[in-house]
């Protein structure tokens, strides 16, 4: 009986492992060999080239830039999205908030339904240094010199871009937050007030280490979306001024598809496997001594 | 537990079902393909144009051939430009290479015919001389290798500064011919009062590449501009590569502070066709785009690049390129390829490119005062006057030379980087190549 249930089992769980293995990790291993050959997309050979590929990528200037963008988005999606959203969030379940948050709710979670490559588009608008909004309410209320020409100052281009993902992503982090603090016993809150405890109080010590579990979720989303991220700098910037908003992904889309070194472009992809794989798992395993704890 | 099992066993027989459903229908799709051959000749045509006007106007055009040739079947796909790109260059090394396909020439003909899959058609230009004689040479230059011919040129394009006439008549300024003329205007123009007079959109880099593709052929010796260009033998030492890169430092100084936050369709649309900005570098094939936007009463001429007083390149060269087609060399119907081509790459096809996506034709004498504007017109008489058409930067040397050396082109003019360093830049991308 047992044995039969095992294969039964076994039947259902074929189909899923069929599909992750051809389209997850089958490519992945394939990426692995690229990674140490160097090949364009239209040729017929691959040449093997052992480490030069990985050699080449330590001595890339690009890289580097690519990196120091990438943990700029992380640290600014940590702070905002995960900080300032579990605020909102709390600040929504709050019950002077009551009457209004169904609507606020739903006003902070439409930009994450609305398309990346549309809110790009319309953020290129916004930042558009003769017309757009954002240097129009500058001059408007009389701070002309702190308007720019936002994405095409080295200085000022990638801050613009990371702010087009703040403004999209927050909604659905907030939205996360919310789902848990409705989680927590009400009781807790009531018992608190009770001894005393102000609003900020209650915040610190009720709301955020009850939310603890959603807050490693949180993270682990920004911070593997920030070092993925493609979209929002290939549309704004293409990786400009020069290579001032170049990040990894999209520089490893420039190295395949527009260089046509498809080599090298595995070994990028190698780097962003690797440092994704050892943030996540850092971040699982915190979690996990976490729980034992409890 | 019984009826548990029923379900598990049905489940598991319907995901094998809807498998093996998966895998029938495409060979039997592939069994229809088939059946038709035996009968019906089948081209495939894939092209970059999957936008009005072109699309419909190859379907119309296709449309109008298979009536002619009722035992052909051309069955055409389109994708646009980087997706296409990315598409040709993985299929055209296999089996499943189209029978027909569009190409830049240059850089990206030579990477297609490096697959060994296209075919060479010097017969089909020797066998038909009245209809290759329609071709403009220096298009044909484009697609020839080492004396051999891969392609069918379908239009050619060319790049001039654009200039507001009335903007020039009002400063009675005269069409500069050299580097320091034309800076000189430049002047002259701001002190009037207009901030940009020359205007680009520096966040695209083909707009850049374009500039520095035409400055260095103006400066350097072609010689030495060959073996740089090519992959296998390119340095880049050359002193006057840096003094390029030192005048276009100097030229988008004329062109603000926006230029580097937009791209070249608001430059195009917002500041020269608004007057804002009487000069803009611009291609022919934009003459019917710029028409679109530009306010009646509106005229401008055209002025090649001017030359350098030290250049070494030829003065009267343009910078431009031909788009064609090539032929499969794994086709089963080569014969009825050429035809195709043929009738396609002719006085009709050519007039219908032109008059109804204002595109120049590469056929000589398909656009005349009848069916092209004014300006068509002259663009195709500059473009037969030039002495040779040299190629898009982008089209000359390879992808990772021209991102690097757009790169930084974009970071001098933003003021980031210096020239000497980004030629540094180039130099070390073009030695990672050999």
């Amino acid at each position: 009986m047992n044995r039969k249930r095992n294969l039964q089992a076994f039947c259902f769980v074929i189909p899923a492992v069929l599909i992750l293995g051809i389209f997850v990790y089958f490519p992945l291993v394939n990426n692995i060999i690229y990674s140490f050959q160097s090949f364009s997309l239209s040729s017929i050979i691959k040449e093997w080239v052992g480490l030069e590929n990985y050699k080449a990528l330590l001595s890339d200037k690009t890289i580097w830039i690519c990196i120091k963008n990438n943990i700029l988005y992380a640290i600014i999606s940590i702070i905002i999205q995960v900080g300032f959203g579990l605020v909102l969030a709390a600040v929504l379940e709050d019950i002077a908030f009551r009457k209004f948050a169904p609507f606020l709710r739903s006003i902070y979670f439409i930009p994450t339904v609305i398309s990346l490559t549309v809110i790009c588009l319309l953020f290129e608008f916004v930042y558009n240094p003769q017309m757009g909004l954002l240097n129009s309410f500058l001059n408007a209320i009389g701070l002309d010199n702190l308007s720019q020409v936002w994405l095409g100052n080295k200085k000022t281009a990638m801050l613009s871009i990371i702010a087009v993902s703040q403004w999209q992503s927050i909604g659905y982090v907030t939205m996360l937050f919310i789902v848990a603090i409705q989680k927590i016993p009400k009781d807790l809150y009531e018992a608190a007030e009770v001894d005393g405890a102000g609003k900020i109080k209650r915040f610190f010590y009720i709301t955020v280490p009850q939310v603890r579990q959603m807050f490693f979720v949180t993270m682990m989303l920004t911070v593997v979306g920030a070092f993925t991220v493609f979209n929002e700098p290939y549309i704004l910037t293409g990786g400009g001024p020069g290579t001032a908003t170049m990040v990894l992904s999209l520089y490893m889309y420039q190295t395949g598809f527009v260089k046509n070194n498809m080599g090298y472009a595995s070994t990028i992809a190698m780097l962003i496997f690797v440092i994704t794989a050892v943030l996540s798992s850092v971040q699982f395993l915190t979690y996990g001594t976490e729980k034992e704890e409890r | 537990m019984k009826s548990k099992k029923v379900m598990g066993l049905t489940i598991a027989a319907i995901m094998i079902a809807s498998l093996a459903a998966c895998g029938g229908s495409s060979d039997s799709g592939k069994g229809v393909e088939d059946s038709i051959d035996d009968d019906k000749i089948v081209i495939n045509f894939f092209h970059r144009w999957p936008n009005d006007p072109k699309n419909s106007m190859f379907n119309e055009l296709i449309e109008k051939y298979m009536d002619e040739n009722p035992n052909v079947t051309i069955k055409m796909d389109c994708i646009l430009n980087d997706q296409y790109k990315e598409k040709i260059r993985m299929v055209v090394s296999t089996d499943e290479v189209p029978d027909i396909f569009s190409s830049w020439s240059g850089t990206f003909a030579e990477e297609m015919i490096q697959s060994g899959n296209v075919a060479e058609l010097n017969d089909m230009y020797e066998s038909d001389t009245e209809w290759s004689s329609q071709i403009s040479q220096a298009s044909i230059d484009g697609f020839t290798f080492d004396d051999k011919i891969y392609g069918v040129p379908w239009s050619q394009d060319g790049k001039v500064f654009f200039y507001n006439k009335e903007i020039f008549e009002e400063n009675a300024l005269e069409i500069p011919t050299t580097w320091t003329e034309f800076i000189d205007v430049l002047d002259k123009l701001q002190d009037a009062g207009y901030e940009t007079p020359v205007v680009e959109g520096l966040s695209d880099s083909w707009a850049i590449l374009h500039y520095l593709g035409t400055m260095n052929q103006r400066m350097i010796d072609p010689d030495t501009l060959a073996e740089d260009y090519n992959a296998d033998t390119g340095e880049f030492t050359d002193p006057g590569y840096v003094e390029v890169l030192e005048k276009w430092q100097q030229l988008t100084e004329y062109m603000g502070d926006v230029c580097s936050a937009i791209d070249h369709e608001t430059a195009r649309n917002t500041y020269f066709a608004t007057g804002e900005a009487p000069i803009m570098y611009l291609q022919f094939a934009e003459i019917p785009l710029l028409e679109e936007s530009l306010p009646d009463g509106f005229e401008y001429g055209f002025f090649n690049f001017p030359a350098f007083e030290e250049g070494k390149g030829d003065i009267n060269a343009l910078t431009g390129a031909p788009e064609g087609f090539m032929i499969s060399n794994k086709t089963k119907y080569p014969e009825e390829c050429q035809k195709f081509l043929k009738w396609l790459v002719s006085k009709q096809g050519g007039e219908a490119l032109t008059t109804q996506c204002g595109d120049l034709s590469s056929v000589e004498g398909a656009v005349d005062e009848t069916n092209g504007l004014p300006a068509q017109i002259e663009a195709m008489d500059i473009i037969k006057s030039a002495s040779q058409l040299s190629p898009w930067l982008d089209n000359a040397c390879d992808a990772s030379v021209y991102t690097v050396y757009g790169q930084g082109a974009q970071a001098i003019a933003t003021g980031d980087e210096t020239p000497g360093n980004v030629m540094k830049q180039v130099q070390e991308a073009a030695a990672s190549l050999h």
